[in-house]
């Protein structure tokens, strides 16, 4: 075949495609809120890609948050001025930087949870669904008792028990357990759209065909359960931040001078208790936390109001 | 499947649930180092000796094979006792039921409100889509499920504890605060509940109502922000798929009027599915309670679980880990019990 | 067949004119409907899916679905010998028209009926809505009688009952019936109301041939078969005797057996209730087999409109004749008809039915055809018969 009979080709096949992507396009521009959920998160994105040249790291840890030397050790917190734009807490410890790296920090954190949560949550899943009988069965009752417990609070057991084990940081015992209470959710949903899934016919088909079962569960299956995976998995990215802030602002979490938000407001704790004369303590990481979680919340409705009549129509 | 064996199944799937979330948590307690792990066997003070540990570490068999230790444990929890605090200085159980009426009274003024606001909020959102309630109900569960609970608690904290001095934290004001004890002495006052609000009417003590009234104002409304918000969501939705089925035209059609075909046929349709949500709002609650009495210093079991969780005093977290999900556990099951007796397609089978 | 009814018109929608407002664009879903409804006669409403035979049907009770708007036209409904335009009804005029003078069936009856309330409680609501007083006067009625042999006690009480039913008739808004509503056991008053309405809905279902009246009254509507079901939607609909019936598909989602029997059943009824039935459908079978005069709709129009053995006969619009060759028959081959049916939000201006016509003059893109009376109460919207005109 000639070159240009193959670019005919792909252009061919790529039409659906095309044709889906520009219908998910103007659902997008037709809804204001997911527009703004859409720019929201590439703001942070942006905010949290351009850190260092935003706020240079000074320390060894980037995410440390550097203090002014010029301004002393003081326990008092200054007011925002053009060498501290958003202030500074306890300790001189610069609120701007612990803003701006924090959304980095955030997205670290999201990613990582999520991946490996997703991990679990995919192999898990399908394990239970594509073969049920026992293994369903015991990893499905493993995900019962673990979601037996309200998620923050069995977060917080666990941080406070693997803080005394030498050699975990608060902040790798924070990660790991939101990870534990975060993957029994996936697991179920995965397994759920597997079980809807694996009675299609096309799977039926592949399986007549011979494919071995690896190649079912990955080429056929997984493809097809995974528009709801992505939707919660976006919509929950807020979530997983939210939960470290609280487990940081519960003392938990990250460790004093580290770009956290939630770590900022309890530092701002007993500068609120006098009034309002500190706001910026607080304030400002709250509106970061804030506007993070919004943008990620319209995001996730955003991409449900997409692809769900695409998931249906498929 | 009827009603009958539904319940049925559902009371004996609890069963290895519960055994599952104790060799859970046993676990996590594996996790901490033995020396600081058979604080969960002491009784008292006077068990902080060196000698005595090493007594209960051989007597609780922390130095031997995993199953005993657990079979130990497990006999005393079910006996009652969930160990020893050093930080608080008190057994578990004692420090668990002397904070939870503190507790139980945010829940009280709280949980009502929710559920009544929310449904009504998504129920009359739905019925007049697109007007200013339904914007406004749609703003509020946007910022609700955005706002981290702390950050609502701290602001508000702030602006009306500590700058407008409106109410101090904590459950009274510290004059009244300091005298209760000093009135149950001379016999003044009668713990009847342990709620503040209702023994304080009960003792006919308008002051000490008024007072205890006021300190729940603002636990109460950062609680039930949160909560509010994914209710809303939850029944706007419910309530927007009841009224797109056909037997709402038919109702219509029959001549009802419009508030009777909301308020009749599409609202009780919409509250079906409501009412499994509710136990996972119970659960937010409990994680709500912890982050709000803490910032409002509520003596209540949350902001003690918290405190303990800082000083990693295990016995304390480990022993609300376990009664939280005790709680949830039965939450969910009254819930789902309740939704298949509501919905007579399941009911009747 | 012989021509049921009197040449009076129960029913007139003049010229009517519906959009619905999405986010696509303006849908012109109604373009100037025309349709009469004799008394006593059943009007088959026919068209393929989208044609807005449903909408139309919807339109005479004004229960028009968001973001639908009527735009412009009349509809003109004769109550006891006098004319009024349904759609400059308030909202709490339309209610008593609903359900009592026009009732409707739907499609799939299941759907059609609360799933979380009773039969009998859903047929019992048209009753106390529109026949409150006959149950009310039943119930005071029993009440009397009960009255006379009861102790003391019970005569207090019954007399306070007696009381509160006066007021529903004569005072309903009385501050003390509204409470006594509310009020847990108080409110138990109401079961003898509840009792009367019972037995009007025996009667409704036995009507039916509903097998075990008393029985199906107090069942789920999941809990029926789809029969069974239909049936109680009929007699929900005939329980005020209303002048009209909207019948919307009301076998399409049915088994073909029980097809037939409903279809029997409806025109059993329509003899003895005497109503006029519009009978929405795609089916021209059924058509066929009860209707006596036909309205074939196309895109929000209304192309033909002639009694059923002349449109069977000699369907006069290019469409209907289409339509009629499509039925499979046996040993010809399959017949369709080319093209789609053109977007109603950008619509052709002139006749809708044009691009997919055989037949297209030179007019017919630019003029939109009106309906004639091409023969004897045979109306066509088309330009063949318009010559001279």
């Amino acid at each position: 075949m000639s070159s240009k009979g193959k670019l005919e080709n792909f252009k061919k096949r790529m039409q659906p495609t095309i044709k889906e992507t520009k219908f998910v396009l103007k659902r997008i521009r037709d809804s204001p809120l997911s527009i703004a959920g859409i720019m929201i998160v590439l703001y942070n994105l942006i905010i949290a890609l351009f850190a260092p040249v935003l706020a240079p790291p000074k320390l060894y840890d980037a995410y440390l948050i550097p203090r002014d030397p010029s301004l002393g050790y003081t326990y008092i917190p200054n007011p925002p001025s053009l060498g501290h734009l958003f202030g500074t807490t306890s300790l001189q410890v610069d609120l701007y930087y612990g803003c701006i790296w924090g959304t980095r920090f955030a997205f670290k954190l999201g990613v990582e949870v999520i991946a490996v949560t997703l991990l679990i949550g995919l192999v898990l899943g399908m394990l239970a669904g594509y073969y049920g009988g026992l293994i369903g069965e015991l990893i499905m009752r493993f995900t019962d008792v673990i979601l037996a417990f309200p998620g923050l609070i069995l977060a917080m057991a666990f941080v406070a028990a693997l803080s005394r084990v030498p050699g975990w940081t608060t902040i790798n015992a924070v990660m790991l357990s939101i990870i534990l209470i975060g993957w029994p959710g996936y697991t179920r949903l995965v397994r759920g759209e597997v079980l809807r899934v694996k009675t299609e016919d096309y799977v039926e088909a592949a399986k007549a065909s011979g494919a071995s079962d690896a190649r079912v569960m990955l080429r056929h299956i997984l493809p097809n359960s995974i528009y709801s995976v992505i939707i919660v998995a976006s919509l929950d990215f807020g979530g997983i931040v939210l939960t470290a802030a609280a487990l940081s602002f519960l003392g938990l979490g990250s460790p004093p001078g580290y770009a956290d938000w939630g770590r900022l407001i309890y530092d701002a704790i007993p500068f609120a208790a006098t009034g309002t004369q500190y706001w910026w303590t607080y304030t400002f990481p709250g509106i970061f936390i804030v506007l993070f979680v919004l943008g990620w919340n319209l995001l996730g409705d955003a991409l449900r109001d997409v692809l769900d009549p695409l998931y249906r129509r498929k | 499947m009827g009603l009958r064996e539904y319940v049925i199944r559902r009371l004996l799937l609890l069963i290895p649930i519960m055994f599952g979330v104790v060799i859970l948590i046993f676990a996590i307690l594996q996790l901490v180092p033995v020396g600081e792990r058979v604080s969960i066997y002491l009784t008292g003070p006077k068990d902080i000796k060196p000698e005595v540990i090493q007594g209960y570490i051989r007597m609780y068999g922390l130095d031997q094979p995993v199953w005993v230790q657990f079979y130990q444990w497990l006999r005393q929890v079910l006996q009652g006792n969930f160990g020893y605090s050093e930080y608080f200085q008190e057994q578990v159980l004692t420090g668990l039921l002397a904070r939870a009426p503190a507790t139980i009274e945010i829940v009280i003024y709280a949980a009502p409100i929710i559920v009544l606001v929310g449904i009504w909020l998504g129920v009359n959102a739905a019925a007049q889509r697109d007007k200013p309630l339904d914007h406004a109900s749609r703003i509020l569960s946007i910022l609700g499920t955005s706002m981290p609970s702390f950050f609502f608690g701290v602001v508000l904290s702030a602006i009306f504890i500590a700058q407008l001095k409106w109410v101090s934290s904590g459950r009274l004001s510290y004059q009244m605060e300091g005298l209760v004890p000093n009135m149950i002495n001379i016999g003044k006052w009668h713990q009847y509940t342990g709620l503040l609000t209702i023994d304080s009417l009960l003792n006919g003590r308008i002051d000490y109502f008024i007072d205890a009234l006021e300190h729940l104002i603002l636990p109460v409304t950062v609680l039930v922000f949160i909560q509010t918000a994914t209710l809303v969501r939850v029944t706007r939705s419910s309530m927007l798929e009841a009224l797109s089925k056909t037997y709402i035209i038919a109702a219509t059609a029959k001549g009802l009027s419009r508030k009777e075909v909301i308020y009749k046929h599409a609202r009780r349709n919409a509250l079906i599915p409501v009412v499994t949500i509710s136990g996972l709002v119970i659960g937010g609650m409990m994680t709500g309670l912890v982050i709000t009495e803490t910032i409002f210093r509520f003596p209540g079991i949350g902001n003690w679980a918290a405190i303990a969780a800082q000083h990693f005093d295990m016995p304390i977290v480990v022993a609300y880990a376990m009664f939280s999900a005790v709680v949830f556990v039965l939450a969910n099951l009254i819930v789902d019990v309740l939704y298949a007796y509501i919905d007579p397609r399941i009911r009747l089978g | 067949m012989e021509k049921q009814g009197s040449e009076e018109n129960l029913i007139q929608i003049k010229d009517l004119y519906l959009n619905f407002y999405t986010y696509d664009g303006v849908v012109k879903a109604l373009d100037g409907v025309t349709l009469n409804l004799k008394k006593g006669e059943i009007l088959g409403v026919v068209g393929e899916t989208g044609c807005g035979k449903s909408v139309t049907s919807l339109s005479t009770l004004s229960i028009v679905v968001p973001p639908g708007r009527i735009e412009k036209g009349e509809i003109e409904f004769n109550i006891k010998g006098k004319t009024y335009d349904l759609l400059s009804f308030k909202d709490a005029t339309m209610r008593r028209v609903r359900g009592q003078y026009i009732s409707m069936i739907f499609q799939e009856p299941r759907s059609a009926l609360n799933p979380v309330y009773t039969v009998g409680d859903q047929i019992a609501e048209v009753f106390f809505h529109h026949r409150r007083e006959e149950i009310i006067n039943a119930a005071i009625a029993q009440l009397k009688k009960d009255l006379e042999k009861s102790s003391r006690l019970k005569s207090w009480i019954r007399k306070y009952e007696l009381s509160l039913y006066g007021k529903m008739l004569k005072n309903p808004k009385a501050l003390s019936l509204t409470l006594a509503l509310k009020i847990p056991i108080v409110k138990r008053f109401q079961n003898r109301m509840k009792k009367e309405a019972r037995e009007l809905v025996i009667e409704m279902l036995k009507l039916l041939n509903i097998p075990d009246p008393a029985r199906v009254v107090d069942m789920y509507p999941h809990e029926l078969s789809g029969g069974m079901a239909q049936r109680a939607v009929i007699a929900m609909a005939l329980s005020c005797n209303p002048l009209m019936l909207i019948a919307d598909e009301p076998t399409t989602n049915l088994d073909v057996t029980v097809q037939a029997q409903i279809l029997l059943l409806i025109k059993e009824l329509q003899k003895k209730f005497g109503s006029s039935i519009l009978y929405v459908t795609h089916d021209l079978g059924v058509v066929a087999e009860i209707c006596d005069t036909v309205a074939v709709m196309y895109a929000g129009n209304v192309v033909e409109t002639a009694d059923v053995i002349g449109l069977f006969k000699k369907p006069l619009h290019p469409y209907t004749q289409a339509l009629l060759e499509s039925i499979p028959r046996p040993g010809e081959r399959f017949v369709s008809i080319s093209g789609t049916v053109p977007s109603l939000i950008s619509p052709p201006t002139g006749c809708r039915f044009n691009d997919r016509c055989r037949y297209t003059l030179e007019m017919c893109p630019n003029v939109k055809p009106q309906l004639v009376e091409a023969e004897k109460d045979h109306f066509v919207a088309c330009h063949l018969y318009n010559e001279g005109k």
